[in-house]
This record gives C-alpha cells, sequence and structure tokens, in this order.
C-alpha cells in the first residue's frame, strides 16, 4: 500500500460557520495505480491532492504514506518525506520563469544536494527523454503550453518520485497537446510510476485505472 | 547552488529595469556618502599623525580670568622656561620655545619671496622628528643659522645643495643654511613650516629689550611645546604645573593665571575652549557628518528593504514553486540573501566609482586632499565587513519574510498581501522622511545662520580697498612718504596704515584708568595703533568727534574709542575730552584724550559681539597699509601703478596685496565648508528617499492596476484616480512632517545657542522645508499615478 487516508476532515470558518472542504473521506491508493479524481469546482478535488501532497494539512483522520504517519510528523519530516518520494504537475505549469528550461529541470536536483556530474547526466536523459533537447537554453516564455507542461513533467520526475501529483494538468492546454500529455501520463504509469490527477475531462479520466468521485468534499459513490 | 542564486538574481536585475535601477543606484549613491563621509572622518582624525610621537608632543597653555571669565591663551612668559626646564625635566624630556608662525621676507641675490616659519630652540626639529635631508637637527646652534624646508630650499637654490649657503631674512639679517629638511606632509599643525631660525635671533631682533629679563612674566607672547616623557600621567602632570605661574610671579598674579598641558593629540579636534574648559571643536562635525553618513546609508538600505518586500508578491510564486519541488526555508533564506549579498555588491562597486568621479569636487569643497585608500588593507577589510553587514541587514526582511510564503496560498494564485503587511513598509517610509525632512530643516538652519552672519554691517566700507603688509622693517619710517607717492600716481583717493586687519583684534591691553571706572574693573581692549587717515580710508563712521587729524598736533597721544569700547567703560557725557590714563605710566606712557567714537567695526567674529576697541595714533611700523582705489579707474590699472610706486621704493621686496572684501569673506570659509557639504548631503539624502518613493508608488500603482480599471470603468476621471493613488504616500510625508519639526527644531535651537549673534528660527523655514518635501512627494508620486490612471482600462483588466 502506497498511502491510505482513513476519516479525514478538513474544514474552514467562515463567519463563524464551518465549512468542510473534505468530510470524512477515505481513499487507499496501491503502488502503479493510475487515479483520476472527478468532480464539479469546488468539491474538493485540488484540496485532496495538496493534502495527499502534504502541501495542506488537516484537521481530524489519519494519513499514512508507505506506512509512516503523516498525521504524527512534524513539518521537517513531512516535507523530507514528500521532497523524496512525491513529484507535483500544475495546471498552470509554475516553472520559474527566470530559470531556462535545462536550469528549471535541474533545480529539485539542487536542493537535494546531487553533484554536478550526476545532475548534468539525469537531466540530459530527461531532455532526451521528452525530445526536448534543442530547447533546453529557451526560457518559458518562448515556449508553447504543451512544451511548458512537458518541461513541468520533467521537473517532477527528475528525482525519480513514486507519485506523481497532477492538478488539472490538460486544463490550460488544446485537445491534442492535452492527448499528447495524457498518452505520456499513461506511458509513466506503465513504468511503474503511480499516478492520481484531478480533472474535469471524462475521456482524460479515462487514462486511469480508477476514477474517485468528489462532491462536497466527500465521496460520490454514484 | 550559489551560482543559481546569482543567476536567477542577475536575471532578476535584468527583467526589473527601472526597480533593479533603483534598488541599486540609490544603494550606491547612500554607500558613496557614506564613503566619502568615512574618508573625510578618518582624514580628520589622522590631523597630526604625521607625528610618531605625536602623543608625546604637548604644548603649555594658560588660562586667565579676567573679569570674571576665563580666557585660554597659547602665549606664555619667558620667565616660565627656566622654572619647566628646572623643576619638570623628569616630565618633559624636550622644552623648546617658539614664536608663533610668521612670515618673513627670505632671499638670495634678486630672489625673494614670503613665506611661514618659526623661531624655535635648538631643540625644536628634534621635537617635530624634522627627517633632514641635509644638515642635521641640531643646526639651529648658531643664532645666524636657518634651516630651510624642501620646498624653500628649491625656491631659493633650485636643485644645488644649500647648505653653507647664505639666506637673507626680511632684507636685513643674513642667515647661514645649516640644514634643509623634508616638507611636513599637509595634515597637520605645523604644515607651514617652511623655515626655522633660532628662537635666540627673534629674541634679539624683536624683543631686545626683554631680551636680559629672564624673570619677566609680565609678557606673554612665546609658545612652549613639549615632548612629555613615555607614559607620562597628564592629570598629575596638570595637577602640578597649575600654580607654576601664580606662585612664581612676584606681586602676584591679578588674573590668577593658571597653566595646563595641552597634548598634539587633541590640538586639531577639541579645540574650543570656553571659560578655561574644553569644549568641543571640529570633533562636533566629525559627530555632525558621522550621523549624517549613518542616516543615508540607513535610508538607503530601507529602500532596498522596502522595494524588496513590496516585489515579494511578485516573488511569492516563485517562493512556492520552490517549495513544492523541495526547497527548505533555510535555502530560500540562502537565495534572497545572495540575491541581496549581489546587490549591495554591485552598489558598493557603482559607489567606489562614484567616490572616484566626485572626491575632487568634494576636497575643493571640503578644503581636503583626501585620496581613494586603494592600498590600504583596513578600508578594505572595512568594506568587506561592511557589505556583509548591509546585505544581512537590507536583506534579512525579504529574507524571512519571503521564505515564510506559504506554497498552497501562492500557488492556488489567490495570494494577496493585506493591509498588515504594508504597514512596515509604511513605518520605514516615515522614518527614511522624518530624516530626510530634518536634515533639510537643518541645513536650512546652518545657512540662514551663515547668511544672517555675512549679512550683519561690518562696519568698514570694504570695496576697492587693498591692504599691502607692511611689517617688514624695510618699511620703517617710509608711511608718509610713500603716501605722498601713492596718491600722486591717481590710483588711490585715500591711504591709511594699521597694525592689523580691519577686522581682526591681533592686541589686547590692559591697565588703563578712567574717570568713573568702577573699583575692581579688569579691563581689557582690543588695541589697534592707526595712522591719522586710516578711519576715513577703511570708511569707518564717526558718531561722536572726530578722526585723527594732522591738524591737530597733540594727536599723537589721542584715541578713538569704538561704540562698544565707551559702554563698556561707562564713560559719562561729555565723552570727548576726556582721558585714558595708564596705571603705572612709564615715561613714554601719558594720558591720551578721547577725540572720537566710531561706529563698531566686527573684531573678533562675524558670530560674537564687538569687542571694546581702543584706536590709538601711531607712525606706521608694522601692520598693514590701506589703500582705496580709485573707482574711477580699472582695478588693473590701478593695481599696475601701485606696483610701480611699491616696486620703486621697494625694489628688494615682492609686491603683495589682498582685496579686504576678500579677507573678510575667508572669515566664513571653514562654516561655509560645512553647510555646503551637509546640503550636498541632505541633497542626496533627499534624492535616495525619493527614489525609494518612486519605487514604491510604481509598486503600488501596479498592483492596483485592476482596481484602477475597474475604477475607470464605472465612471473615475484620471484626476480621481491621481487623487486616490497619490494621497496615502502624502500622508506618510505629511506624518514625517510632524515627527520631524519638532526634533529638527530641538536640536537647531541647541546649535544656534553657540552663537551670540545670531538669526531666530522662523517657522518660515519649517513650511518653506515642508511645503518643499510635499510637492516633491507630490510630483515624485504622480508621475507613476498618472501613468497608471491614464492607462486603458480594458488592458488593465484583460491582463488579470
Amino acid at each position: 500500500m502506497l498511502l491510505e487516508l482513513n476519516n479525514i476532515f478538513k474544514w474552514v470558518n467562515q463567519g463563524g460557520k464551518r465549512i468542510f472542504l473534505l468530510s470524512d473521506l477515505n481513499f487507499n491508493v496501491e503502488e502503479g495505480e493510475f487515479i483520476s479524481i472527478m468532480g464539479p469546482s469546488g468539491s474538493g478535488k485540488s484540496t485532496l491532492l495538496n493534502v495527499i501532497g502534504m502541501l495542506d494539512g488537516f484537521q481530524e483522520g489519519e494519513y499514512n504514506f508507505l506506512n509512516q504517519p503523516v498525521h504524527a510528523m512534524k513539518d521537517k519530516e513531512r516535507s523530507k518525506l514528500y521532497k523524496e518520494y512525491i513529484g507535483f504537475v500544475f495546471q498552470a505549469y509554475h516553472l520559474i520563469d527566470e530559470l531556462t528550461v535545462y536550469e528549471n529541470i535541474e533545480t529539485p536536483l539542487l536542493y537535494k544536494n546531487i553533484k554536478s556530474s550526476e545532475r548534468k547526466a539525469l537531466v540530459a536523459d530527461m531532455l532526451d527523454r521528452f525530445n526536448i533537447v534543442g530547447k533546453k537554453d529557451l526560457f518559458p516564455s518562448q515556449l508553447s503550453g504543451g512544451q511548458q507542461q512537458l518541461v513541468g513533467i520533467s521537473r517532477a520526475l527528475i528525482t525519480k518520485p513514486k507519485l506523481i501529483l497532477a492538478d488539472e494538468p490538460t486544463g490550460n492546454l488544446n485537445s491534442k497537446q492535452s492527448e499528447e500529455i495524457m498518452q505520456l501520463f499513461k506511458e509513466l504509469n506503465q513504468e511503474g510510476v503511480t499516478i492520481i490527477q484531478a480533472t474535469h475531462s471524462e475521456s482524460n479520466a479515462a487514462y486511469g485505472s480508477r476514477i474517485l468521485h468528489l462532491l462536497d468534499g466527500r465521496r460520490n459513490p454514484h | 547552488m550559489i551560482r543559481n542564486y546569482f543567476k536567477i538574481a542577475w536575471r532578476n536585475f535584468k527583467k526589473n529595469k527601472v526597480y533593479s535601477f533603483i534598488n541599486i543606484f540609490g544603494l550606491a549613491l547612500g554607500l558613496a556618502v557614506t564613503m566619502i563621509i568615512g574618508l573625510w572622518i578618518v582624514d580628520e582624525f589622522n590631523y597630526n599623525s604625521h607625528f610618531k610621537n605625536s602623543d608625546q608632543i604637548a604644548q603649555v597653555m594658560q588660562n586667565n580670568t579676567i573679569n570674571g571669565t576665563i580666557e585660554t591663551n597659547e602665549g606664555l612668559p619667558l620667565a616660565l622656561e627656566f622654572q619647566l626646564r628646572e623643576n619638570f625635566d623628569d616630565v618633559f624630556e624636550l622644552v623648546v620655545m617658539s614664536s608663533r608662525s610668521d612670515e618673513r621676507y627670505l632671499s638670495v641675490g634678486d630672489k625673494v619671496f614670503a613665506t611661514n616659519g618659526r623661531f624655535m630652540q635648538i631643540d625644536g626639529p628634534e621635537l617635530l622628528e624634522l627627517e633632514m635631508i641635509e644638515g642635521s637637527r641640531k643646526g639651529l646652534k648658531d643664532s645666524n643659522a636657518i634651516l630651510l624646508s624642501e620646498t624653500t630650499a628649491k625656491k631659493l637654490f633650485g636643485n644645488l645643495s644649500a647648505i653653507g649657503k647664505s639666506v637673507v631674512s626680511n632684507n636685513e639679517y643674513p642667515m647661514m643654511v645649516t640644514g634643509v629638511y623634508k616638507d611636513i606632509s599637509t595634515n597637520n599643525s605645523f604644515s607651514d613650516l617652511h623655515f626655522i631660525m633660532p628662537f635666540k635671533h627673534w629674541m634679539s631682533t624683536q624683543w631686545g629689550w626683554l631680551e636680559n629679563q629672564d624673570s619677566n612674566w609680565t609678557y606673554n607672547p612665546f609658545f612652549i611645546y613639549v615632548k612629555l616623557s613615555k607614559n607620562a600621567d597628564l592629570a598629575a602632570l596638570n595637577a602640578r604645573i597649575k600654580n607654576v605661574k601664580k606662585d612664581n610671579r612676584s606681586g602676584g598674579d591679578s588674573f590668577n593665571s593658571e597653566l595646563f598641558v595641552f597634548p598634539m593629540v587633541k590640538w586639531y579636534l577639541h579645540s574650543n575652549f570656553e571659560n578655561g574648559q574644553q569644549v568641543g571643536g571640529r570633533i562636533e562635525n566629525i559627530w555632525l557628518f558621522g550621523i549624517i553618513g549613518w542616516f543615508v546609508l540607513i535610508l538607503a538600505s530601507i529602500n532596498f528593504m522596502n522595494l524588496s518586500t513590496a516585489r515579494s508578491e511578485k516573488r511569492a510564486l516563485e517562493v512556492g514553486i520552490r517549495k513544492s519541488i523541495g526547497s527548505t526555508r533555510i535555502q530560500l533564506i540562502y537565495q534572497f540573501l545572495s540575491e541581496s549579498f549581489l546587490v549591495v555588491l554591485f552598489a558598493f562597486v557603482i559607489a567606489i566609482g562614484l567616490v572616484i568621479v566626485s572626491l575632487p569636487a568634494f576636497n575643493s569643497i571640503a578644503g581636503k586632499d583626501v585620496v581613494f585608500p586603494w592600498s590600504n588593507v583596513l578600508f578594505w577589510m572595512i568594506s568587506v565587513i561592511f557589505i556583509g553587514v548591509t546585505a544581512l541587514i537590507s536583506g534579512s526582511y525579504p529574507a524571512l519574510y519571503l521564505s515564510s510564503f506559504k506554497p498552497i496560498k501562492v500557488l492556488k494564485g489567490t495570494f494577496r498581501l493585506g493591509t498588515f503587511a504594508a504597514v512596515p513598509r509604511k513605518i520605514l517610509v516615515v522614518a527614511q522622511f522624518t530624516v530626510s525632512i530634518a536634515l533639510i530643516i537643518g541645513t536650512l538652519i546652518v545657512k540662514n545662520q551663515i547668511a544672517y552672519s555675512k549679512d550683519r554691517p561690518v562696519g568698514i566700507e570694504s570695496a576697492h580697498l587693498i591692504q599691502i603688509p607692511s611689517s617688514s622693517k624695510n618699511f620703517s619710517g617710509k608711511y608718509e612718504l610713500i603716501r605722498n607717492e601713492f596718491m600722486a600716481s591717481g590710483a588711490v583717493t585715500e591711504m591709511g596704515w594699521g597694525t592689523s586687519p580691519t577686522t581682526s583684534v591681533w592686541n589686547y591691553a590692559s591697565g588703563y584708568d578712567w574717570e568713573g571706572k568702577p573699583a575692581d574693573f579688569q579691563e581689557n581692549f582690543a588695541l589697534m595703533a592707526v595712522s591719522f587717515d586710516y578711519i576715513n580710508t577703511v570708511g569707518m563712521k564717526i558718531i561722536e568727534g572726530r578722526s585723527f587729524s594732522r591738524d591737530f598736533a597733540t594727536d599723537s597721544n589721542a584715541v578713538v574709542l569704538n561704540k562698544a569700547a565707551v559702554e563698556y567703560m561707562g564713560i559719562q557725557n561729555p565723552i570727548i575730552g576726556k582721558y585714558i590714563r595708564h596705571s603705572h605710566p612709564g615715561p613714554q606712557q601719558v594720558p591720551m584724550q578721547i577725540v572720537g567714537v566710531v561706529e563698531d567695526v566686527i573684531n573678533e567674529s562675524a558670530y560674537d559681539p564687538v569687542s571694546p576697541q581702543m584706536y590709538q595714533f601711531g607712525r606706521g611700523t608694522g601692520g598693514f597699509y590701506y589703500l582705496k582705489l580709485n573707482s574711477e579707474n580699472s582695478t588693473s590699472k590701478n593695481l599696475i601703478r601701485i606696483e610701480k610706486v611699491f616696486k620703486d621704493n621697494f625694489p628688494n621686496l615682492p609686491f603683495r596685496y589682498d582685496f579686504v572684501d576678500e579677507e573678510y569673506a575667508q572669515t566664513f570659509v571653514a562654516e561655509e565648508r560645512i553647510a555646503s557639504l551637509a546640503g550636498v548631503f541632505t541633497v542626496l539624502a533627499i534624492v535616495i528617499s525619493c527614489l525609494g518613493l518612486f519605487g514604491l508608488a510604481a509598486f503600488v500603482a501596479e498592483q492596483r492596476t485592476k482596481e484602477i480599471g475597474v475604477r475607470k470603468v464605472l465612471g473615475a476621471s484620471v484626476s480621481n484616480l491621481w487623487i486616490l493613488l497619490s494621497k496615502d504616500f502624502i500622508l506618510l510625508v505629511a506624518i514625517a512632517l510632524l515627527i520631524a519639526t519638532p526634533v529638527a527644531y530641538y536640536f537647531m535651537s541647541e546649535w544656534i545657542e553657540k552663537f551670540s549673534y545670531r538669526t531666530e528660527i522662523s517657522a518660515g523655514l519649517f513650511f518653506i522645508a515642508g511645503l518643499g518635501v510635499l510637492l516633491l512627494t507630490v510630483i515624485t508620486v504622480s508621475f507613476q499615478a498618472i501613468k497608471a490612471a491614464m492607462a486603458n482600462p480594458v488592458k488593465s483588466l484583460r491582463t488579470e
């Protein structure tokens, strides 16, 4: 088991009232799965991804990641854990504008204090794999949306994570680019990477092996 | 990693050119100002550091109580020498009697020029650690010996050896060169020492009648320099030396003279005495500029912090991304610190450039010879520490602040700095403008005080008036003759003579009696001897009676008083015709009849009250000739004619003259220097503050683009928006104004207290300063505000 969420509650207080973002959520993920989270806007897709990615906390419930209790961890241990095992892919790509393609992909390695020669090799592999060697010295603003998302995925993969969390990864792309990205995810999944994506699109969701429906922070069993 | 940080910092500079320029240039300006002030302060502290034993060199001085106030004097009596040599040989390694710095004509053949030097006893060169090029430090043994500075020797003998050659002093005394010493570097109390002649020579030529009175305690024209033994206890020494004059002077001492030893290390920076106590001096300027330097640096650092945090919204997303891909907070702190380090380093390099470019101008304003200390290890060490500390201080706030952002918030795109986030920024702006406004007000008041003193009626008509020094013996007995020739030349409408410059006192005298003199009154008069025509020539105003006149044979015993003297003495009307007698009359000291009263002429300084002054009659020996030029001719034509007459009469003397008004203007130079420097630094402080404000205004305008767009669509006019965007800043500056005004008032009223002749601190000044700064703020902010307000709302809304 890669991770399991047991009875997760997350809420915010607004105007003296408790608004539930996640409510009594139970959810298990095995290694090698490709899961799509679906639901209307505000249903809690992004919140759930952030909780799984340990970028956000929750008030009640248990979260075990590789049999380690995330809910009982300190910030430092938690960030160590997600740095090690999780990669993020964003709808708006979130590349660093001031860095080139090469440097963007390299950055997570810098934070892991990996040696320069090794970094070079790893980044070169990644560029090669996604056919963006020719673009390595360009800045994000010089790329198309699809290309930027490729860089975003490369950056997420460079540290060899077990789990990729993708929040609407194709939300800003046209259908052709969209399809390419999804195809890529499918290949990655076949290589053993676990993927959880949040999406609005039925066709994108179809790439996954399992779909989780959310509504108002709860599982929607229909 | 660090390379990566620098790379991203560099790309950020390039991307935001205006912002980077403001940030770097503002800081560079602040650093440059601080560096220049630092160099100036070091230079001031290094005054007299030329002397290796400066901690052992000292001067003996005395405090005299005159009418209840203590006056501090350098001059000492001849009899003191014996006492110091006999009873203090355990603490004084050397005792050197000396004249004050005095001017002499030195000539070799046809070559003649006037230069300054001193008359010193044989140990003088040892005390001053002279580096001999020729001869030895013991060269003053013979009473006709002369030591020359290298410059003087070059002027007289070119590159030939000077030893053994003859130099004539004042066209009168043949001296023999026994040594040549290296010029003493400029930054010290003896920098104008271009010759040294034996003290004995001075005694026999100037004080002949005193020469055989080794026990004379009455006349105090001599300077005494000493070299203290190592580790001498100054406090103990001062306690011991205090009463030496009082105790040894026969017949008691009516001025309660107390001696003290004043060490060289204090001569320059701590030279002011008030009522016998040392009360500061140039050290006050060091404090003043030191504080300004720090302020300017802090202003520039505030800018950096302010703009960096303001930009943080732009950088927030980057922080979020970096955190989500694995950066720790520490790594982000390093990133932002190294960025600020890079900016400071950059600014430092620019600052060095600015310093190098502006040093010549600074030197001319400050009257200094400061050079850039390229090879000074200490300077570079301080610079490195300085860069580190400045980078740390100015970078820490943004570093700590930016790195604390929660990634989830900024990544969602909902991140907005609340109103609270702007509070520290607002406080910093207020602090910045408080300092700037206080500096402006301070500078205005200083300039006002100087202008006020300059406008003070001097009491003479100094236009077209020149003075020619006539102190050498060559002039004696020639006054009437040369006066006739000058007058006949047509270049001069009136000529007179006096013993001192028109607006200085060179002599004080006491020992007078007059009708109605209060008992126990210790009088002290400024004294000047003048010729018949002096009062007319310099254009003094006669209030009562008359000037000296050739028509009255008795006028050689007449005296003219200034108004201050009449009040001081308490003479009742009628004043004219009364007598002033000597308390202890000698054979030549007959009673003097008051023939006239003149309007006060400034005689101490433009900042002080006029001292009571006596103008006695003199025959034209020593002092200065005063010539009123004929205004019908051009000045240059007049001067050519005057020079011809001069050269006909004194073929061996160089023709030298000064304009009296220019000489008087010289007395303001020191204060004007301080005021100009303060002015320059104040302007720079304002520029730095405005740069910061400009940057912030740009940021706020950008931040509120959407709001401006919406308001515009809803019908707001450009002027509505302009006011909306400007009013916050104006409010901040107004708050700064409210804080700065009382602070500046407090400090400046303390400062102005030290001048007896002083202007009021007027409300108008504060008003002008306030209005000026507010106007500047409006202009600075409006540029951005109007630009934002004019933008097409469709565009600004689309960017969201």
